[in-house]
């Protein structure tokens, strides 16, 4: 780890222009927040997927121009990319070796058994990042309390190396039994293999993520190591187009934690930054529901070939382990967001049965929707939206495309003639599968959780959200949705008030008796002298910090465990019975029941450590009830009938104007929908609060 | 009236919702740790008629799809809003297919009528009887599996039948781990009456019924129209268990899949008579019983996985049941162990499909793997520990597309293996291996899945191990269009050493501190000829360390030296051996050709049609006693034709004349 990063605060800079960004495969947003002046402003570009970096240069050029701010300004700088998710998708990563003890080579070939659809009787696990022909057996052995049975004899190691190079391996990834009791023999194995192969790119599974289950750990550390070398050389890129540009703020990225560090720190830690982009939209969406006073939320963000869905409550977003990167679960902590295949460039079709279908295939972003007018010709719910009269309006992507009506309907139209249905009809007959589809989605993860979605609000962000979200809320049974001012940026937008954070684990194992208490000590205080050191020496950060203890605890005779909060307190002096019923109450909040008579164990030890970023305060305008000004009126097809819409101009809403539905909202980079039977109402914040009367 | 076919999209959505939501809650509330762990339920809504015409498929157990209620249904009369039945009886009804499974069922109702039940089961760990967890392959009758429920109302009107659980929870080993299972059903059931009135406000009455009937038809016309892609004709297959009781003779079971145009037959006549073991299949002779239609359904979703899964399904077929076989038992014959039968039934008609779909249709699955479960002492804390070490599970056959997944797959997709680090910190064993076993795939162009393999060792005297589901230990796992079997599963106490022990089909047995325990799962089988496998990719199977230099010489026909495919040396030796081979679709193996040699199918119909005359309760010691006199026979009196097989029966009716009051009757 570097320690000489040298971080460079806001105060110290004196900018007062913070700049989140976030970088996505067909656009890249930018939004930018003028601490002087309360305002926030948003930018699209195109991305540049084969020069990195180049869009964002693009779109500093393009804020200069628009709006006079020079990169001197810039006091805060953070961004999130998927650099490492396409990586791993399009398997343009490392070639890998990995080294595990022997006899247990096949890990990653076993994996935890399961197939992908336990129905098909075909179906196949996909082949994992390091294949098996370069996978070697390392004569080692650590026992489950961390003991070393067999040390490492360096001879064994490099004969391994050697093996490895000759197959092409340029990073080796060491994943060996029980190191997350003691890492030892894989430092040992480090060593060795720098003793040979001084330039060989290591990734010890013990750095990575230090956590009991050998296949979870494995899996976590390839895909980290899989992806390093180009995260490293994509942030050492954008570190230097930053520094010719005269930004002097040091550059952050987010997390997939929902926070953010250093970028600097991303080029040996890329694990954590992977999923990055949907962790923002969901720190994005609760923070902005927050604000309203909305805590339990359904962050909605549909694009053109997904709808990510997060469940937030309490305010706070739910996290996962075992989150996927492309087909790989990685299992350091991630805000949860489920990715449901469907979006505005969802194909529908229609099956032999005569039965109309919506997706999986997506018309993507190339070619796009038939409206979009290049080259695409299959009927997208974008333009069943579009005969439905509900889009066109305004621009798409800031006058990024341009939409041929013509184009939709004809493609509409073959759906139409399959089922025998008006050209309106059929569209409507689109939109309303592809919605049912996504309350499927929707209604399984709701229950998993436990929660009632009529009690939640749905916060409907991303180029198709605003369009989608009140049809879906009414299909959900949502009383209530909000469509931000910045609907198509607010992954940026969550990078902008995001913390500076991370996360540490240890594996305890142990019972809550005394001997088990006085193990959990002596983890916390290893892991806040660790946290501490991280937060203070690599970021150089001295402000507000958070120390967020919780463990991962079961009854004994479970196989699985539940994050738990955790008092310190109650472990420094030994409360047993303390941290117990802090399990106890997790347990029935989960799963609707406890048992306080049973043994409790702990299996992990957690520590997140989160150093406060100010956050913006944003300008609120005066509030002056009143009806809003439709701009014009529109023929529009929904609910089986024609209606005369309302035509508003984002823009010109003011907060405190009401309108009701049917109406269209459009704006620069996306559209809103407001079905019959729905108030709008314009808050000071220019949310736009939609709900569902009766 | 049927409805339109976008609101029978959006309704299907709306309905697999339901059934999901009540699977997570189900799943979320449950209690006992084995529930979390195997998944081992079910949920869904059925008709006021018993058809599953929603069922969850991200969670739960994959072999109920179909489930029919109607039987258990109809045996409560007079049913009533707030009331939920149950029943874990495998002779009442016939929804329940061991003790172990409780299956629930709450009538949903819309003004007065019944518009839909919310039905589901969990897999109980113990519901009482002759030993903990209640199954064992050595019990013969139903009484020794555990407390039975009759279908009977355990809420009437929304109050709890408190008398009836208290006998439940007082026969079984563990009462507050049923309760609070059977608390998460009724959530369960509670959530899908919930969403079964929600879907009626969202489409109306009149279009949720019609809807209802019309998914179910959806659900039958695909797979008729699978079918139709498949020739007609009558595909006859046999598989065999190793032994059909603990040291017992082979079990057969045999099916002929006969195609029809969109119909599909399924005539289990040849199939073994019922045993004196747990091996058995209740299905009450219903010819549509899930259990029996499990294979068809993973093969039709295979061929088209947008078949949609619901009871629509199984009217496609019907099955041919002859009473007092082991796939229609009558009571009380022992059931607890079907699922080993079951295991066999799915190859069984994975093989039968591939006589119709060569192109498609892969060699045997991996089987006969045990899930191992260990009881020991810890030293240090001298706790007593009791862990389900891992299912040993194998992979999926070679096909024509490539080769089978490794170590899971085919009909074992749903399982899940524990962590080494996890069983060495809990189980108090040391792991010595966990992997891929070598040379356990069936060979083939595109070969077999590889099965698993574990080593450990034990620490304490008197450790228990359990291993349910042995089998595979002789007969294989078939490959074919000129595929091998796979490996035989195999289960030795210390390998290597002095003291080596071939533990066979062993399911229970005590070790000692220190020693080791090896077990693999059966090998997958392969297809295609083995000699026509690209050399390269038995060269990468050899650097992957799965097939051995020798394997590959003999198997492959593949000389490899100095880490490379000896070119010149492999056309040769693969020139000198390109006249072997069977030449017949199925190649069974050695084992089980030498075994069908004396038992060829003309002796196993004699055996099938002179059992079937017999009462019931004889036939199990008469196979016995007819294998008996067949081994007796001098290789050169056996004709195979029947005609020794219809001697020892002759024989025996000579030494029981009580027996013939039976033939007059």
């Amino acid at each position: 780890m570097p320690q000489d990063t040298e971080i460079k605060t806001n105060s110290e800079i004196g900018g007062s222009i913070r700049i989140g960004v976030d970088i996505g495969g067909t656009f890249t947003d930018f939004c930018v927040f003028d601490e002087a002046t309360g305002v926030l402003g948003t930018l699209k570009v195109l991305s540049t997927p084969d020069m990195p970096g180049a869009e964002v240069m693009q779109g500093l050029t393009e804020l200069r121009r628009r709006h006079g701010q020079m990169a001197a300004d810039i006091g805060f700088f953070t961004h999130g990319t998927t650099v490492g998710v396409n990586t791993v998708i399009q398997r343009q990563g490392a070639a890998l070796a990995l080294f595990t003890t022997r006899a247990f080579e096949d890990v990653l070939e076993v994996a935890r058994l399961k197939t992908p659809d336990p129905y098909d009787i075909f179906s196949r696990r996909p082949p994992p990042l390091a294949p098996r022909e370069r996978v070697y057996g390392i004569t080692e052995r650590v026992l489950k309390d961390g003991s070393i049975e067999t040390p490492i004899d360096p001879k064994d190691v490099w004969g391994a190396v050697a093996k490895a190079k000759a197959a092409g391996a340029d990073t080796i990834v060491v994943a060996l039994l029980h190191a997350y009791a003691n890492p030892a023999n894989e430092r040992a194995v480090r060593d060795a293999i720098w003793a040979a192969a001084p330039d060989m790119t290591v990734t010890l599974s013990s750095d990575v993520w230090p956590v009991i289950r050998e296949y979870e750990r494995t899996v976590t550390a390839t895909v980290a190591g899989y992806v390093q070398r180009r995260v490293a050389a994509y942030i050492g890129s954008l570190q230097a187009a930053l520094r010719d540009a005269g930004v002097s703020a040091t550059p952050m990225i987010t997390k997939s934690n929902g926070g953010i560090m250093a970028a600097e720190l991303g080029k040996t830690d890329p694990v954590g930054m992977l999923l990055s982009g949907t962790a923002s939209g969901a720190i994005g969406a609760a923070d902005a529901a927050a604000r309203i006073g909305a805590a339990d939320v359904l962050s909605f963000d549909v694009g053109g070939t997904s709808a990510d869905v997060a469940v937030i409550q309490g305010g706070k977003p739910a996290f996962g382990t075992g989150e996927l990167v492309g087909a790989f679960p990685i299992y350091v902590p991630t805000v949860s967001v489920t990715s449901i295949g469907a979006g505005g460039g969802s194909i529908a079709w229609v099956d032999d049965f005569g039965v109309l279908k919506v997706g999986p295939d997506s018309a993507g972003s190339a070619p796009g929707p038939a409206c979009y007018g290049r080259g695409g010709d299959r009927p997208t719910v974008t333009d069943a939206f579009v005969v439905m009269g509900l889009l066109g309006g305004g621009e798409l992507g800031y006058g990024a495309v341009k939409l041929n009506h013509a184009a939709a309907a004809r493609a509409v139209g073959g759906i139409a003639e399959r089922l025998s249905l008006g050209l309106t009809q059929a569209a409507e007959s689109i939109v309303n599968v592809a919605v049912s589809g996504m309350y499927l989605e929707v209604a399984k993860l709701m229950s998993r959780r436990g929660a009632d979605p009529r009690a939640f609000s749905l916060l409907a962000f991303g180029g198709a959200g605003p369009m989608l979200g009140s049809l879906f809320a009414r299909e959900v049974g949502m009383a209530r949705a909000i469509v931000p001012p910045t609907p198509g940026v607010l992954s940026a937008y969550g990078g902008l008030i995001a913390d500076i954070r991370n996360d540490f684990i240890r594996t305890a194992f142990v019972d809550l008796d005394a001997e088990g208490l006085a193990t959990l000590e002596h983890h916390a205080c290893s892991l806040e002298a660790q946290a501490l050191a991280w937060l203070r020496e690599e970021q150089g950060f001295q402000g507000e910090t958070r120390l967020i203890w919780s463990a991962d605890m079961r009854y004994l005779g479970q196989s699985y465990e539940i994050e738990t909060p955790l008092d310190r307190g109650d472990l420094a002096s030994g409360r047993a019975e303390a941290l117990a019923r802090s399990f106890h109450d997790e347990h029935a909040r989960l799963y609707d029941h406890a048992d306080a008579e049973a043994p409790v164990q702990a299996v992990n030890l957690r520590l997140t450590v989160n150093g406060s970023v100010p956050k913006p305060v944003l300008a609120e305008a005066p509030v002056q009830p009143g009806p809003a000004a439709p701009k014009g009126h529109t023929q529009v097809f929904l609910d089986g009938t024609a209606h005369e819409a309302a035509l508003y101009d984002r823009a010109d809403l003011l907060p405190g104007q009401q309108f009701a539905g049917p109406a269209v909202v459009s704006q620069d980079d996306c559209t809103t929908v407001v079905p019959p039977g729905f108030s709008v109402e314009v808050d000071p914040r220019h949310n736009l609060i939609l709900t569902r009367e009766g | 009236m049927p409805v339109d076919k976008v609101t029978l999209e959006i309704l299907k959505n709306h309905t697999r919702a339901a059934a999901e939501s009540m699977a997570y809650t189900l799943y979320r509330t449950a209690h006992s740790t084995f529930v979390k762990e195997t998944e081992d339920f079910t949920t869904g809504l059925t008709t006021p008629e018993g058809e599953t015409f929603a069922a969850p498929t991200e969670l739960g157990a994959t072999w109920f799809v179909g489930l029919n209620y109607g039987r258990a249904i109809a045996m409560i009369d007079d049913y009533r809003p707030g009331d939920i039945a149950m029943t874990n009886d495998p002779y009442s009804g016939f929804v329940s297919t061991h003790s172990p499974d409780m299956h629930i069922w709450k009538p949903v109702f819309h003004e007065d009528k019944i518009i839909a039940f919310s039905v589901g089961h969990i897999h109980n760990t113990d519901v009482g009887g002759a030993v903990p967890a209640s199954l064992s392959r050595t019990l013969s009758e139903v009484h020794q599996e555990g407390v039975r429920i009759p279908p009977v109302k355990i809420m009437q009107e929304g109050q709890l039948n408190r008398q009836v659980l208290d006998i439940f929870l007082a026969n079984v080993r563990a009462p507050e781990q049923n309760w609070g299972d059977l608390k998460a059903q009724i959530a369960a059931c509670n959530t899908g009456e919930r969403k079964v009135h929600e879907m009626v406000a969202r489409f109306g009455m009149d279009t949720f019924r019609e809807g209802v009937a019309d998914l179910l038809d959806y659900a039958e016309a695909q797979a008729r129209s699978i079918i139709r892609t498949l020739p007609n004709g009558s595909y006859p297959f046999a598989d065999y268990m190793d032994e059909d009781s603990v040291d017992g003779r082979p079990c057969r079971m045999k099916l002929t899949v006969i195609i029809r145009d969109d119909d599909l037959i399924f005539d289990f006549t040849g199939s073994d008579p019922q045993l004196e073991s747990s091996l058995n299949m209740p299905t009450g002779g219903d010819e549509r019983h899930v259990l029996l239609l499990v294979g068809m359904t993973y093969v039709l979703y295979s061929l088209d996985r947008s078949l949609y899964l619901n009871s629509g399904i199984a009217r496609v077929c019907r099955c041919i049941l002859p009473s007092g076989t082991m796939v229609n038992p009558v009571f009380p014959a022992a059931v607890g162990m079907r699922t080993l039968s079951c295991y066999r039934l799915h190859g069984l008609t994975f093989g039968a499909f591939a006589q119709a779909a060569p192109k498609h249709m892969a060699g045997a699955p991996g089987s006969g793997g045990p899930i191992v479960n260990v009881n020991t002492i810890d030293n240090r804390t001298g706790r007593r520990i009791m862990a389900a070490v891992s299912p040993m599970s194998g992979g999926g056959g070679g096909r024509a597309a490539g080769d089978g997944q490794d170590g899971s797959g085919a009909n074992q997709g749903f399982l899940k293996n524990t962590p080494t680090e996890v069983n060495e910190a809990e189980a108090g064993i040391k792991v010595l291996r966990f992997g891929l076993a070598r040379d356990s795939a069936g060979p083939g162009q595109h070969r077999g899945g590889l099965g698993t393999e574990l080593v450990f060792q034990a620490f304490s005297p008197n450790t228990r191990v359990t291993a349910r589901n042995r089998d595979r230990t002789h007969f294989t796992g078939w490959g074919i269009a000129g595929g091998l079997p796979g490996a035989a599963s195999r289960f030795i106490r210390n390998p290597g050493t002095g003291r080596e022990v071939d533990l066979g089909n062993t399911d229970i047995l005590s070790i000692d501190p220190g020693d080791v325990i090896h077990v693999t799962c059966g090998g997958a089988g392969g297809w295609g000829d083995p000699l026509q496998r690209d050399p390269e990719a038995v060269l990468l199977d050899w650097q992957r360390g799965w097939v051995s230099t020798e394997h590959a010489h003999d198997a492959y026909g593949v000389v490899i030296s100095g880490g490379a495919v000896d070119a010149p040396a492999t056309q040769a030796r693969r020139a000198a051996r390109s006249k072997e081979g069977t030449g017949t679709f199925y190649d069974v193996g050695p084992e089980r050709a030498a075994f069908e040699a004396i038992w060829t199918d003309a002796n196993y119909d004699a055996l099938t049609e002179c059992l079937a005359a017999l009462p019931v309760n004889w036939r199990f010691y008469a196979k016995h006693r007819i294998f008996d006199a067949v081994d007796r026979l001098a290789p050169e009196a056996r004709c195979g034709d029947g005609s020794e097989v219809r001697a020892a029966f002759a024989a025996l009716r000579a030494e029981f004349p009580q027996l013939e009051a039976a033939f007059s009757r």
